[in-house]
């Protein structure tokens, strides 16, 4: 169950001179259940779009997305999308942030226990009755996470959740995506400008090319798990998908001449 | 159990933090004693340079105390504490001098040289002994136009924003009424009041319509503006967390228009206290602008001055209280001293 098929799809927006502009052109890959899948590609190539498709937010103009076989056709608790700035309500405090969504599906007899598990799972005790403006974004992006991973989603979505911050608090994240992939084998699709992130978490690597949008390949991540971030496998892996990116910047630069 | 803790004493940390930034001015022994000396002066002041007018000066003298007690009181706590107290006694001590001060001056205007004549300019004390004698009727003025004032401040305000949130919200909504209600909103709500008086069947009706005009329209302005600010990106993010359209309403669009919101209401509330005063004037048979309305007619002037010194301290408090509300309610802001 939850095998997610991108179908032949087309994304065509109009740019600000109501030029249409072919975002997304014949993307095409499908996930399986539990597979751990990151897309990466220049900026502009069309990753958040994609992203978009498939949590429902939008609909392609040609082709389709679906799960098991049923296409998409809105967004739904059971694809979690994890935003770049984590959007956490503001008004809300961490825990209810977390609970949110528990809250709106189940009523007021939702789990707390769920909640509180998730609070010390993403080492934000202390923190519940904090509001998001009050805590550091490491913690901000951390209950971002907790808030969608608690719905148990079947896919999650993490588009580039840890780009705006700094290396430390980046890896500690990414070691907090890995354990909860590990543990409730939810598929994760993660779209990221970090090679490395991608080579340390994912299994397979969607490299995307821009203008139009499309992919490049699809490139099956050798390395065993645990991986380390300073293994020489670790370290030619990621340099093969550097030189495939890099191949894609040519490309860009041929176009725009 | 220790984080709870920690937090708390956090959260001690903050407050004093805001007060310290709040009450900038440092506590000086001298500002304080000054402001004793300030009050004290007022009373021999008043006691001994000679009257041209006729006062009765006991309840001035019986404020005069009170307010030295007072003062006498917090310099003392002050002196030999460092807490809230402290900060907010040593803040203001200069401007009670001024205080003192400024009662000197308007005795000496009045009262004593005739500066300011009778029965147009009175002295505080006048208004003072205005205010004992016709306690009751002051008393139960206040009270009818502050129950007017809650009841149509509050039909108002929710019109607004309830209206606010539809034309914000939906689309098809803002399509139709908007227009409208743009048109509607714009009129003054004082010109209606000859209009009011013949529709309505009873005076307090035609009030509480001209008070909540005066309200909704701010309201719903800004509460329309408040929704449509909110980030595109909690309504995505309600949606792939399940909301369904109704807690999208009161979990993402009410909070996140809120702080708007109290803007609208903010202004709202001064136009309010015109309207309830201007009403009053017009329609009523009580409250504080009937009482106004009335004194005049007997050429009473003090009794009007009595009814504007309770006026500037009903809606000091009716606007202490909203601040302490929106505070409440906006605590999830990050606060910018
Ligand atoms: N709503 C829209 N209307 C018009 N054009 C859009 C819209 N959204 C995206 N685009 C265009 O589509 C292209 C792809 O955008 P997208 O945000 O998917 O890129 P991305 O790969 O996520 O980039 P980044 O890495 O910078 O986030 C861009 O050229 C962008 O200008
Ligand atoms: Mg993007």
């Amino acid at each position: 169950m939850g095998v997610l098929e991108v179908d032949h799809v087309n994304r065509r927006l109009q740019d600000n001179n109501g030029q249409e502009i072919n975002v997304l052109d014949d993307i095409n890959f499908t996930v399986n259940p539990g597979e751990f899948v990151a897309i990466i590609g220049p900026s502009g190539c069309g990753k958040t779009t994609l992203l978009r498709l498939i949590s429902g937010l939008d609909q392609p103009e040609d082709g389709q997305v679906t799960i098991d076989g049923d296409r998409i056709t809105k967004p739904d608790y059971s694809r979690g999308y994890v935003f770049q700035h984590g959007s956490l309500f503001p008004w809300e405090t961490i825990e209810e942030n977390i609970s949110v969504g528990l809250k709106v599906t189940k009523g007021h007899n939702y789990d707390k226990e769920l909640v509180k598990h998730y609070i010390d799972l993403m080492g934000l005790t202390g923190f519940e009755n904090s509001y998001p403006h009050q805590v550091s974004g490491g913690m901000a992006q951390r209950a971002a996470l907790a808030r969608s991973i608690i719905m148990k989603p079947e896919i999650l979505l993490l588009d580039e959740p840890m780009g705006a911050l700094d290396a430390f608090t980046r890896a500690d994240i990414q070691n907090v995506i890995y354990r909860v992939w590990e543990q409730t084998h939810t598929t994760m699709i993660l779209v990221t400008h970090d090679i490395d992130e991608a080579v340390y978490l994912s299994n397979r690597i969607v490299v995307m090319t821009p203008r139009p949008g499309r992919i490049k390949e699809i490139v099956e991540n050798p390395l065993p798990h645990p991986r380390s971030r300073v293994s020489e496998e670790f370290a030619a892996f990621r340099h093969e998908i550097q030189e495939k990116l890099n191949f894609g910047l040519e490309d860009v630069q041929e176009a725009s001449r | 159990m220790l984080m709870s803790v920690q937090q708390t004493s956090q959260k001690k940390a903050a407050k004093a933090a805001r007060d310290a930034s709040k009450y900038w001015k440092k506590w000086h022994l001298t500002w304080n004693v000054l402001s004793l000396v300030a009050v004290a002066a007022a009373y021999f002041e008043n006691k001994l340079v000679a009257s041209q007018e006729m006062v009765d000066n006991k309840t001035y003298y019986w404020f005069l105390a009170v307010y030295f007690a007072y003062l006498l009181i917090v310099t003392v706590i002050g002196q030999f504490t460092n807490g809230r107290l402290h900060n907010y006694n040593g803040h203001f001590a200069q401007l009670n001098i001024s205080l003192g001060v400024v009662l000197i001056i308007q005795d000496l205007l009045t009262e004593k040289f005739a500066v300011l004549e009778q029965p147009f300019f009175v002295s505080f004390a006048q208004i003072l002994d205005q205010m004992r004698e016709n306690a009751a009727l002051l008393w139960a003025s206040t009270l009818s136009s502050l129950g007017l004032w809650v009841v149509s401040f509050i039909v108002g305000t929710l019109l607004g924003v309830v209206l606010g949130l539809g034309m914000g919200r939906y689309r098809q909504f803002n399509y139709w009424a908007f227009p409208y209600l743009k048109v509607i909103g714009i009129i003054p709500a004082a010109a209606w009041m000859p209009l009011t008086m013949v529709i309505f069947p009873t005076s307090y009706m035609a009030e509480v319509f001209l008070i909540a005009f005066s309200v909704w329209f701010p309201v719903a302005f800004m509460t329309i503006g408040g929704v449509q600010g909110i980030s595109k990106e909690y309504f995505e993010s309600a949606k792939t967390l399940g909301f369904s359209e109704w807690q999208i309403v009161r979990k993402i669009v009410i909070p996140g228009a809120l702080p708007s919101i109290f803007t609208g209401v903010y202004t709202a509330m001064g136009l309010s206290f015109t309207m309830l005063v201007i009403s009053e004037m017009i329609g009523a048979k009580v409250g504080l602008g009937w009482f106004i309305n009335w004194a005049k007619g007997t050429g009473n002037y003090t009794q009007v001055y009595a009814a504007i010194v309770i006026m500037a301290i009903l809606f000091s408090v009716l606007f202490a209280l909203f601040t302490k509300v929106q505070d409440y309610f906006l605590r999830w802001r990050e606060k910018r001293n």
